[in-house]
């Protein structure tokens, strides 16, 4: 297959996301500026442009109609997808390291960091969804503060009112929204830094991917870990591939030990994992530095990996993808 | 040649430098027959200095794919921002395609046993035992690693140089500085080259494992230059062959550290033995 290369970026990018029909693709990176992309041809739609550091993180609703953004400027943006207008702008003291909608696009999740003498906090807002957009809420619906190993991810369950998030520690955690309470924890999910969380379709179960080069597989209800897929990198992202059993993982080493460590220890691939067998089943090149994000087409025709080197890369799958089947006929149904 | 192909237009020249490129400037042919395949036909020059003509025949197919209501919608989405204005299409600046890549999925691609070529390290291989020794018996003497005599005169019939040390007939290599010793010491020696030694084992382990033979002259363990760590072979020399000779019938498909040792004799034919 041959990757479209997406040189939309001047610098890392941080993370990327396909809407609900994956025809958009959406990356933001350290450059301050957001990026759509038709996912077919590689073509630009459009920039939002406004925020005024790096974008640390996005999320499009299910109708592709809004756009959340949070940033290093403490900003958290609500943006028109068709247009790139900003609609709303929220103003936190702290950067904003990681947004999620609902299922239900009704709600907005945000983390904000710990520094400067303010607390980690994770907010939820109401996102009014009549009239053009400008007219939301200025303060949270929720607010907590998460006692403990401060929050890197999040994401919501399709439980009303409960979202997953991860931890610095490792930790992987479900917390009541309204009372702000801890429902449920993991503490050894992982033994390092939770870099990526993603939801299986159904949101029945979630992938994790960390510092501690593990990803794994949760049960969203327990937090029982199902799976662990263990490799010899860092990781900084993991996505489920959907129709197929499958599981890609990004990494890579440290940005900074880039060029104190040899070449061949690298390893910038992107990894597929069998996700029931636990083992490697296949790898795509390409980056030139560690891989930061990994976003998987809803449909599962092609995937898109976004690096530190700067570029996006989006891959058609192939024929023979579809007919591999690496453990002869035992296939999996998803 | 090229020089026949005079391009019939002339245009001021701008520099000398300009003189090459101008040769090959003839006119191709661009156009779409009547089954509508548009065929390009383009002329250059190649990089022995031929004239060669290109054809190219592209045939477009229309391909109709049905997609949601909502995304033939956002197709025709305007577009914003820093691509506001810009015309329908990908653009060059910010969209290419990379260089083909290659996906095979396969389980179990990292392993490959040496032995039966099974999917399992060649330590758990089940034939263990029986194959390690049939491949120790196949090669009574490693010619992978000697320049072999027969492939040298087939190398010649090629048109390819061949240095004179390699030619039939020739007696080896010449002399050599590379190596520090020079020529006279070191390769003189009997040497064994013994393999599958696990990472741990120092070059003191073998001096005791050879030493039960005779005068242990020298020994050498790869080791990985970064990290350290052995990397499964090492060079032991004899002063007597005969001792070298005996130790390699002894050790040879004997085990040691949980490992079955390869105990040939050495050649010192590649600057490389671990053929790094």
């Amino acid at each position: 297959m041959r990757p479209i290369l997406l040189q939309g970026h001047e610098r890392s990018l941080t993370q990327i996301k396909f809407n609900a029909e994956g025809d958009l693709l959406f990356s933001c990176s350290k450059d301050h500026i957001i990026n759509v992309w038709f996912s077919h041809n590689g073509e630009r739609l459009g920039t939002y442009d406004g925020h005024n550091g790096t974008v640390w993180t996005i999320d499009v609703d299910s109708q592709s109609r809004f756009l959340v953004s949070g940033s290093a400027d403490n900003q958290l943006r609500l943006w028109n997808v068709a247009n790139g207008k900003c609609l709303y702008v929220w103003e936190f003291p702290t950067a904003v390291k990681r947004v999620a909608f609902n299922d239900d696009d009704e709600s907005v999740v945000c983390i904000t960091e710990q520094r400067m003498g303010h607390q980690g906090a994770i907010r939820v807002f109401k996102i009014n969804r009549d009239g053009d957009g400008t007219d939301q809420p200025s303060e949270p619906e929720y607010m907590f503060n998460p006692v403990g190993s401060k929050a890197t991810v999040c994401a919501f369950t399709y439980t009303p009112n409960l979202i997953l998030t991860g931890h610095e520690s490792g930790k992987v955690a479900l917390f009541d929204i309204v009372t702000g309470s801890e429902v449920e924890n993991n503490e050894r999910a992982h033994m390092d830094t939770v870099t990526d969380l993603q939801l299986s379709p159904d949101r029945s179960y979630f992938l994790t991917s960390s510092k501690d080069k593990t990803a794994r597989l949760h049960d969203t209800k327990t937090l029982r870990v199902l799976k662990t897929y263990t490799t010899e990198t860092p990781l900084n992202s993991a996505s489920l591939a959907p129709n197929r059993p499958y599981v890609l993982l990004g990494g890579g080493q440290e940005a900074m030990q880039v060029t104190t460590t040899s070449l061949r220890q690298g390893k910038f691939e992107t990894r597929f994992w069998h996700k029931v067998l636990e083992e490697e089943v296949g790898r795509v090149k390409g980056h030139f530095g560690p891989i930061n994000t990994i976003a998987v087409h809803p449909v599962g025709t092609c995937y898109a990996s976004g690096g530190e080197d700067g570029f996006v890369r989006v891959h058609h799958f192939d024929e023979s993808y579809f007919r591999a089947k690496p453990y002869g006929d035992l296939d999996i149904e998803d | 040649m090229a020089a026949v192909g005079q391009p019939t237009i002339s245009w001021p020249k701008t520099s000398w430098a300009d003189d090459v490129d101008e040769l090959d400037q003839t006119k191709g042919e661009d156009y779409v027959d009547e089954h509508g395949v548009r065929i390009t036909v383009e002329y250059a020059i190649n990089d022995e200095g031929k004239k060669i003509k290109i054809t190219r025949k592209i045939q477009r197919v229309l391909q109709k794919s049905v997609v949601e209501h909502t995304v033939a919608e956002r197709k025709k989405w305007p577009k914003f921002g820093q691509e506001r204005g810009n015309k329908e299409g990908p653009d060059r600046a910010t969209t290419t395609v990379g260089e083909n890549v290659v996906l095979k999925m396969t389980a179990g691609n990292n392993v490959v046993c040496r032995l039966c070529k099974g999917d399992h390290f060649t330590a758990k291989c089940p034939y263990k035992d029986s194959l390690a020794g049939l491949e120790t018996a196949e090669l009574p003497s490693p010619d992978e690693f000697a320049p072999s005599a027969e492939a040298a005169p087939a190398a010649s019939l090629g048109g390819k140089y061949v240095p004179p040390s390699m030619r039939a007939g020739a007696r080896g290599a010449g002399e050599s500085m590379g190596r520090p010793g020079g020529t006279g010491s070191r390769e003189d020696l009997p040497t064994l080259r013994v393999t599958n030694i696990s990472e741990e084992t120092e070059e003191n382990d073998l001096r005791e494992l050879f030493g039960a033979f005779g005068r242990v002259a020298r020994v050498y363990v790869g080791r990985d230059r970064e990290t350290g760590v052995g990397k499964g072979f090492a060079f032991v020399s004899f002063d007597d062959k005969s001792i070298a000779q005996r130790a390699m019938d002894k050790l040879n498909g004997k085990g040691y550290d949980n490992l079955i040792l390869s105990v040939q004799w050495s050649h010192f034919a590649e600057p490389r033995p671990d053929g790094r």
